[in-house]
């Protein structure tokens, strides 16, 4: 069986933020259908490493690629490909869970019938009721469901997630877990920053253990037990390795 | 902004504000109107039933003209402030406009002077800034603009969409406003066709003003991290170019060009009809050649044997030595203001405010050029019955004689002043400078604002 394409990679990936070195020679790669869980402290690099590959960054030295294209030099084609969601997914608070879906479509000349984008809430487990209520009104866990909905009517081959089962309940986070892991299943490579070693040992497929910029540590999710990982990731966020 | 109740609030308060405004101009406008006309019937008709009296004497009675001003003066009164509400006209001497309403009005009354075109160039600038300062820094504030941008919307796009959006929600807010505006001018106005089109070019040309303000607003916008920032930056903006500008356009205007006081204005007329212009010799000397003339024409060897009367044929002539050195001062005078007037419009790289006043007071017909077309038309008018009563004097006298008479029918016979405004025309070719200042900042801000979208970060 051949192996899965690679759609998201870093080769020799170097930031730096004015002085500071924010990654500093990363080396990765997401074939399709894996989720890799970069696990690290705060100021580890993970979320400078997710910035690079949306184009927000402009790596100091290094590459990028999604999908073999590079954010820098397309980045049009780069984020046709890429669904982000951030820790919070901002929405407009005025508008509805279905209009936000909707609107953001638009701007990204996605067309989407009503229908459709009822259809599309309904696949993240939005409740019915909730779709055409202002979303100021929605907890977290309902906002992350609305990016997840942006997410596949995009259809995007990529997904970045940035902290995403932050501040949700347990109950929520393995909800939201199983619908990355679903997506995940249907071909997309999904590359998630988080604290939550819980979450990456359940959904991820590969975990890397970041470290001031650098890739220290990488696991198979499938077979690192749970008390590895956590000695590993706190050994390495108390300076012991 | 609609669903954040933002645009209602503002568009019930522009309503109120602007109607307000217009209303008591429109009130204000009348009021001048009606007194113009009664005072002008009145003084019609005080000169037509002077009863018998030398023409002469008559012509000294003087008339008053008033400069009929057009209805969209209601909307920008522009220097009536300041310009006089009436000419007197009478021999010998050519007077500027005197009775200016700032000059009339308690100190109380000044602190609340304020038209409709203030609201207008002043105040909704302040309504587009009120919308759009935040138009980006609130997206990247909330995250939106991460989201945006992670999706592939291109900033060019995403921002020229802001941007008309803003300008029809703009257009939207003062729409009610306008409706209102435009009924209460046809209720009120007899609108000629002039009047229609200058009133459409200059809706058009603030929204031109409207469009520079949005588009710096949002580039702005773009540019600074915190709403906060951006608002402070465009109300500093705001002041320069409607507070300070033109305070420092005059002084640097009034430093370049210095212009005469009154009474050395009229000191330096005298002087020059007393010692002569040129060579044209002193006053003695001018009449004695003239007495020469004459007497040589008449083929009479003294003024007591001419057939006409030799006191308005004289008259006649000083007035008319009189009359040129008048057109002189008050030409120069007048092109003094008109470089003062350009002067002030290199103030105009500090904000477009200056350009749009001067654009609305044209377009109004209450600027310098307007007032300069009304009172040479009443100099003309002058000429012309001044004229009328020196012929009678000279054709109903002979020689040294003093004697001659009118009547009421030849006052009455006297044509009123009858005032033609100019045409929409003259008005945009004195506007044409103030215009293409206002399209410079245009194509300025629109250039800054695609430059800013090229470098949008989220």
């Amino acid at each position: 069986m051949l192996p899965n394409k690679t759609l998201l990679e870093a080769r020799q990936l170097v930031v730096n933020y004015k002085n500071h070195r924010a990654i500093d020679g990363l080396d990765l790669s997401v074939p399709a259908g894996c989720v890799y869980a970069l696990l690290g402290g705060n100021g580890a690099g993970k979320t400078s490493t997710i910035n690079t590959f949306l184009g927000f960054n402009r790596p100091t030295g290094g590459n990028v690629f999604i999908d073999g294209e590079s954010p820098e030099q397309n980045p049009a084609v780069v984020r046709a490909k890429v669904a982000y969601l951030p820790e919070n997914v901002a929405l407009y608070e005025y508008m509805s869970g279905l209009e936000n879906l909707r609107f953001f479509c638009t701007l990204a000349n996605i067309r989407l019938s009503r229908q459709h984008a009822h259809d599309l809430l309904v696949n993240t487990g939005l409740q019915t009721d909730a779709h055409d209520r202002r979303v100021s009104t929605y907890s977290k866990g309902m906002r992350q469901k609305v990016g997840l909905a942006i997410a596949s009517a995009k259809q995007a081959k990529v997904m970045l997630l940035d902290e995403p089962t932050s501040g949700l309940d347990p109950s929520a986070a393995n909800d939201f877990a199983q619908r990355v892991r679903a997506a995940a299943d249907l071909g997309m490579a999904v590359l998630m920053a988080t604290h939550d070693l819980f979450n990456a040992k359940q959904v991820a497929d590969r975990i890397g253990i970041m470290k001031a910029g650098r890739l220290v540590e990488e696991f198979d999710a499938h077979t690192v037990a749970h008390d590895e990982l956590e000695h590993k990731y706190l050994a390495h966020a108390r300076g012991l390795l | 902004m609609l669903r954040d109740g933002r645009l209602l609030v503002l568009a019930f308060s522009v309503f109120a504000v602007l109607t307000g405004f217009f209303l008591a101009s429109v009130a204000e406008h009348q009021q001048v109107q009606q007194e113009k006309q009664a005072v002008g019937a009145t003084a019609k008709e005080q000169w037509d039933t002077q009863g018998v009296k030398n023409p002469h004497a008559a012509a000294h009675f003087g008339i008053y003209v008033f400069k009929p001003d057009s209805p969209l003066a209601a909307v920008d009164p522009g220097l009536r402030q300041y310009t006089g509400q009436t000419l007197w006209l009478e021999p010998h001497k050519r007077n500027g406009a005197r009775f200016s309403p700032a000059a009339d009005q308690g100190l109380a009354s000044r602190f609340g002077q304020a038209s409709a075109g203030f609201v207008l160039y002043a105040l909704l600038p302040l309504l587009v800034i009120a919308l759009a300062f935040n138009a980006v820094t609130q997206e990247r504030e909330q995250g939106t603009l991460r989201m945006l941008h992670s999706l592939g919307v291109s900033a060019t796009k995403l921002l020229l969409g802001k941007f008309i959006g803003l300008l029809l929600a703009f257009v939207a807010v003062l729409m009610p406003a306008m409706a209102v505006a435009i009924v209460i001018l046809y209720q009120n106005f007899d609108l000629a066709g002039d009047d229609i089109l200058r009133l459409f070019t200059l809706s058009g040309t603030f929204f031109i003003y409207y469009a520079v303000f949005a588009a710096l607003a949002m580039s702005t916008s773009i540019h600074f991290k915190s709403s906060r920032l951006a608002l402070f930056t465009l109300l500093a903006f705001w002041s320069g170019s409607v507070l300070i500008a033109p305070r420092l356009g005059a002084a640097a205007a009034e430093m370049m060009v210095p212009t005469p006081g009154a009474t050395a204005f009229w000191a330096g007329i005298k002087k020059d009809i007393q010692q002569g212009l040129d060579n044209d010799g002193d006053h003695d000397a001018r009449e004695a050649l003239f007495k020469a003339q004459v007497l040589k024409q008449y083929g009479v060897a003294r003024v007591e044997d001419l057939p006409v009367g030799y006191a308005a044929l004289n008259r006649n002539f000083n007035d008319g030595y009189s009359e040129r050195v008048h057109a002189l001062h008050f030409d120069r005078l007048r092109d003094a203001f008109e470089r003062q007037g350009r002067f002030i419009h290199i103030a105009s790289l500090l904000g477009p405010s200056i350009a749009m006043r001067s654009v609305s007071m044209t377009l109004s017909g209450m600027d310098l050029a307007h007032q300069r077309h009304f009172e040479d038309a009443a100099e003309h008018y002058r000429h012309y019955f001044i004229g009328l009563t020196d012929d009678w004097d000279r054709e109903r006298s002979h020689g040294t004689e003093r004697g001659a008479q009118g009547h009421d029918t030849d006052w009455g016979s006297v044509m009123a002043f009858s005032y033609a405004p100019p045409s929409v025309g003259f008005a945009l070719h004195h506007a044409l400078a103030e215009l293409l200042v206002l399209l410079a900042w245009l194509v300025a801000a629109l250039t800054w604002l695609l430059f800013s979208a090229k470098r949008l970060k989220p």
